[in-house]
């Protein structure tokens, strides 16, 4: 666990504290370039990711979870650029005002992030064990040993041969192991925030499996402040402490994983779980979501974006967007949803 | 063990290969009109020499002697062709082909491959440049510039060097490899004239292959920039000194296939350029050849071109698994 | 994932003139930057040229022996040659050999090419190897030397025969793109569900393959066309075969070994005719090249 080589390198990152680090994300607005204008793939969008805990975000190809998670770093791809909002990290500040030299040393330093496409993540001329050690220069450690000591505890624990992989090209390399590399590299220089997008959806069942009880056992061990993106609600239950659903670029639904799969608020949250066939029961209770998810340019510019699919759709949705209803504020156990049919039920 | 197989089989290919155009060429002097050596044959009779004598003679000409069975005649050419020997030409009398063409051969290859250094450094340079600067007005310039580089005859471009450096604005000599001015050897005169002479027809090769570079490592750079693991290492927080370290070596790679093809273009292109300057190398020897209808002196300059791009599109072949190391695999 | 519900007449006519504005996006393509446009328009030209240009004159056209090698004036706009015959009219004549014999070069190419890939790529065995190899040994040959050796033996000069001693040497590059495009194309999903269904692989080539292949088939083959130019005006150029109708090669034989005009400053408007005359063709062949790209590459395009 933490030996030597973890205070050597805590040392060469100029006193990291090992206290987990909260994440707050305000008013996020990422907007793109179209024949139309600009239009928002992540539109006003606020979300904490709590100290310690595993957040999800679950949400449809095209909702915009992706470039969330790319904006958390400030590398949202041209030509899209960042119109509003912030994104706050204890101990950096906000991440999209660093200036560049900074924001290089905080990617990868301080905060970790693993692909979705993990397959094809390291450069492939090129050994893993070498690549670790062009990323341990490029964040001035100096001492080689301890970032090797330490990548290949790493690698130990989560099951792989580490002087084999070390030694190995990308291409040599199973699809599970691969995502593993990719875990280590985003912790071997103790970030304390790792946010991973899509980390099963390459992966067969098994592996599947096993990269999920990796990440458990890294966030715990680390004292992780934690950032999983799925489509996959099943891996965000398993996982995640707190869960947020997102659609359209907004923020839908957000609370405690257990209470919101339990007693889903807003109806896309509710559809989705619906469209969940079970393993046990009937299999046509299952039913999908009526409709196809809204690109860019399909998105309703005005009123309740998830209207033309939603059963419980009134003309008063028409209007404006809804606002976010908050269910308690209390913490960790703080739910909210935004949907007028839903608030109005509720009061 | 694996990567020794691969190149061994790539090995066999190419001399798999060099049989092959070894044998299509011999069949085409067959093939030619009124079977020159055929003819050869009987004008030595004529002349006097006993049918055995003019056998021998025309034997030691073409590689091979003609009425003899097919299968005798094709292993007499492939057995000379093993010791080096070309045949004789007829247009010289009794020189081996061998020895006019291994005269020809530097002026074309020494040029040839001076050109390609100059083009390989500036094209992918410029490259570079077009694939990074590719939204812009720079980059569209040079890509189009590249593009039409690429499509323009070689004879095109010979015809307009020499037009406007030798003759609008008389800056370099009107053709030649030297002047005759100078006795052959390593003196100041001598080496001033064949460099003065040389820099057109350089110029010319560069020229013919400069779009080749330009284009496919700006869409090679563009490729890999699009790649995961750039965005990855950025992400990773590399430094960008690094991060370009690895774009460049991802980015070569394709540059190899193409050294096959743009050797092919430049010895297309010798002909022409040759032409035009009156270089004496292989590309004249070609062209006078078929002139005056030396058709030995034909076969072993096409032959010697054609193993030449053969050779090395096997070198670069065999190179490729030892730079990346995926093909190494199978 | 989600059921897809009956559509109703709205919603079809609705997406019918989506796609109809898409389409018409697409085209636009070709001519929406003035470079794109001219080289649009420069083809259009030259090849109206090639198809109406020797009606226009007498088959025999006027020569002037007391005229060779004016300079443009008035009565010849470009100049005359070596008889004294107007060098416009050489040009327009001579257009129809060079862009006629090209684009049967490159048709025969398309057509050989486009089959070996396909099969190479969709069949990667034995039998795709094979044709490989056969297709790296004529990419590696120079073609342009064969050509020279094979003109002692064969005198290809008439249309037709040009366009067979072109295409022959010259699919490499397209088998080459066509398998590597099949090969890829193969693996994806729906070609993997056509072979599950049991569909014959022909009609799957046919129907599933064929589709997708086509935008690298044409972008290949516009740069072909500057490619089979280049070699036929070549040869002619180098006189390896014998002169047969008029060409822009065997004006730029005259020009540059009969009248000596590269070493003398008379004849400048017939050697540079035709030279201009490729030169124009390859612009707007390449630029429209990159144009046709951008039609089939969506991510290419740019927001102008």
């Amino acid at each position: 666990m933490t030996g030597e080589a973890d205070l050597v390198i805590t040392e060469a990152l100029e006193g990291a504290s090992t206290a987990a680090v909260a994440v707050r994300v305000r008013d996020l607005t990422v907007t793109f370039p179209t024949p139309d204008g600009p239009l928002p793939a992540v539109a006003g969008v606020s979300l904490e990711l709590a100290p310690g805990a595993i957040t999800g975000l679950v949400g449809e190809s095209g909702s915009g979870k992706s470039t969330l998670a790319l904006t958390l770093l400030n590398a949202v791809p041209a030509p899209g650029h960042v119109a509003a909002g912030e994104v706050r990290v204890d101990g950096i500040g906000d991440v999209l005002a660093l200036r560049r030299a900074e924001l290089r040393r905080a990617r990868g330093a301080k905060l970790g992030y693993v692909f979705q496409a993990s397959q094809n993540s390291l450069n492939p001329l090129k050994p893993v064990g070498k690549q670790l050690l062009d990323l341990g220069r490029s964040h001035g450690v100096r001492d080689r040993r301890a970032l090797l000591h330490r990548a290949r505890q790493l690698m130990d624990k989560m099951g792989m041969d580490a002087a084999r992989v070390l030694a190995s090209y990308q291409h040599e390399l199973s699809g599970g192991m691969r995502q593993r590399v990719g875990i280590v590299f985003a912790l071997v220089l103790n970030a304390h925030v790792l946010i991973l997008d899509e980390p099963t959806t390459a992966l067969d069942m098994l592996s599947q499996a096993a990269v999920l009880d990796i990440i458990r056992k890294v966030h715990r061990e680390h004292h992780l402040t934690t950032l999983i993106i799925s489509h996959d609600v099943g891996v965000i239950g398993d996982l995640a402490d707190r869960m947020a659903v997102m659609y359209a670029g907004r923020i839908v639904e957000e609370g405690p994983t257990a209470s919101v799969l339990a007693d889903p608020m807003h109806p896309y949250t509710r559809g989705l779980l619906t469209a969940m066939p079970r393993i046990s029961g009937d299999i046509g209770a299952a039913r999908p979501l009526p409709g196809r998810p809204p690109d860019l340019t399909s998105i309703p510019r005005q009123g309740c974006v998830f209207r033309p699919r939603c059963p419980l759709a009134t003309d008063d949705c028409a209007a404006a967007e809804p606002p976010d209803t908050v269910l308690s504020n209390t913490g960790l156990r703080d739910r909210r949803f935004a949907c007028y049919v839903t608030a109005g039920e509720l009061s | 063990m694996r990567l020794a197989r691969l190149l061994a089989a790539k090995l066999i290919a190419g001399i798999v290969m060099i049989w092959v155009v070894a044998s299509a060429t011999f069949f085409l002097v067959l093939d030619m009109p009124g079977n020159p050596a055929q003819a050869q044959e009987a004008q030595d009779i004529l002349h006097g020499m006993t049918p055995e004598q003019a056998q021998r003679a025309t034997a030691a000409m073409f590689g091979f002697v003609p009425k003899q069975p097919l299968a005798d005649q094709y292993g007499h050419y492939l057995w000379q062709l093993l010791h080096f020997d070309l045949g004789q030409s007829i247009a010289q009398e009794g020189t081996p082909v061998a020895h006019i063409v291994a005269s020809a051969f530097p002026w074309t290859v020494v040029l040839a491959a001076s050109g390609i250094l100059i083009s390989f450094l500036l094209g992918v340079s410029l490259g570079v440049i077009a694939a990074v600067k590719r939204s812009g007005l720079l980059g569209d310039s040079l890509t189009l510039g590249g593009a039409v580089i690429n499509g323009l005859p070689t004879f095109v471009i010979a015809i307009l060097l020499f037009y406007l450096f030798t003759t609008i604005w008389a800056l370099f000599p009107q053709g030649g490899n030297v002047s005759i001015v100078y006795d052959p050897g390593w003196n100041a005169g001598y080496i001033g004239s064949i460099v003065t002479h040389a820099v057109l027809p350089v110029i010319a090769y560069a020229l013919a292959t400069l779009g080749a570079w330009l284009l496919t490592t700006k869409s090679s750079v563009v490729s890999v920039l699009g790649d995961d693991f750039i965005l990855a290492a950025e992400l990773r927080g590399l430094r960008p000194l690094t991060v370009a370290r690895y774009i460049t070596r991802n980015a070569m790679l394709p540059l190899f296939t193409i050294l096959a093809i743009a050797l092919g273009l430049l010895f297309s292109g010798s002909v022409f350029i040759e032409d035009v300057f009156n270089y004496p190398g292989l590309g004249q020897l070609m062209i006078s050849s078929i002139t005056t209808k030396d058709f030995p002196v034909l076969d072993g300059a096409f032959l010697l071109i054609i193993m030449a791009v053969i050779v090395a599109n096997t070198l670069a072949d065999l190179a490729y698994p030892l730079i990346d190391p995926r093909i190494r695999r199978r | 994932m989600t059921a897809t519900t009956a559509l109703t007449p709205e919603q079809l006519q609705r997406g019918l003139r989506r796609s109809r504005q898409r389409t018409a996006r697409r085209w636009a393509l070709l001519v929406n930057t003035p470079g794109r446009a001219l080289s649009c328009l420069i083809l259009v030209v030259f090849a109206l040229l090639a198809i109406v240009g020797p009606y226009l004159y007498p088959a025999n056209l006027p020569i002037n022996p007391k005229n060779i090698y004016a300079p443009p004036s008035p009565a010849h706009l470009l100049g005359t040659d070596f008889e004294g015959a107007d060098t416009l009219a050489l040009i327009v004549t001579g257009a129809r050999y060079v862009l006629f014999a090209a684009a049967l070069a490159a048709l025969i190419t398309v057509v050989i090419g486009t089959t070996a890939g396909l099969a190479a790529g969709y069949y990667p065995g034995l039998a795709g190897s094979a044709i490989m190899r056969v297709t790296d040994f004529v990419l590696a040959i120079p073609g342009f030397p064969v050509l020279l050796v094979l003109a002692t033996i064969w005198n290809f000069g008439s249309l037709w025969e040009m366009a067979v001693a072109l295409g022959v040497f010259g699919w490499g590059g397209i088998a080459r793109a066509v398998r590597a495009q099949t090969l890829s194309l193969r693996e994806r999903g729906f070609v993997e569900a056509a072979r599950g269904l049991g569909l014959p692989g022909g009609h799957i080539i046919r129907t599933e393959i064929l589709p997708n292949v086509a935008p690298y088939i044409g972008m290949n083959l516009m740069l072909q066309l500057t490619g089979f130019i280049y070699v036929e005006v070549g040869l002619f150029f180098l006189g390896a075969v014998p002169y047969s109708t008029n060409n822009w090669g065997v004006m730029l034989n005259n020009a540059v070994f009969q009248a000596n005009a590269v070493t003398s400053p008379r004849a400048l408007a017939y050697l540079l005719s035709p030279l201009i005359c490729i030169l124009l063709i390859t612009i707007a062949l390449v630029t429209l090249a990159n144009a046709v790209d951008e039609f089939f590459n969506p991510r290419l395009r740019r927001v102008r």
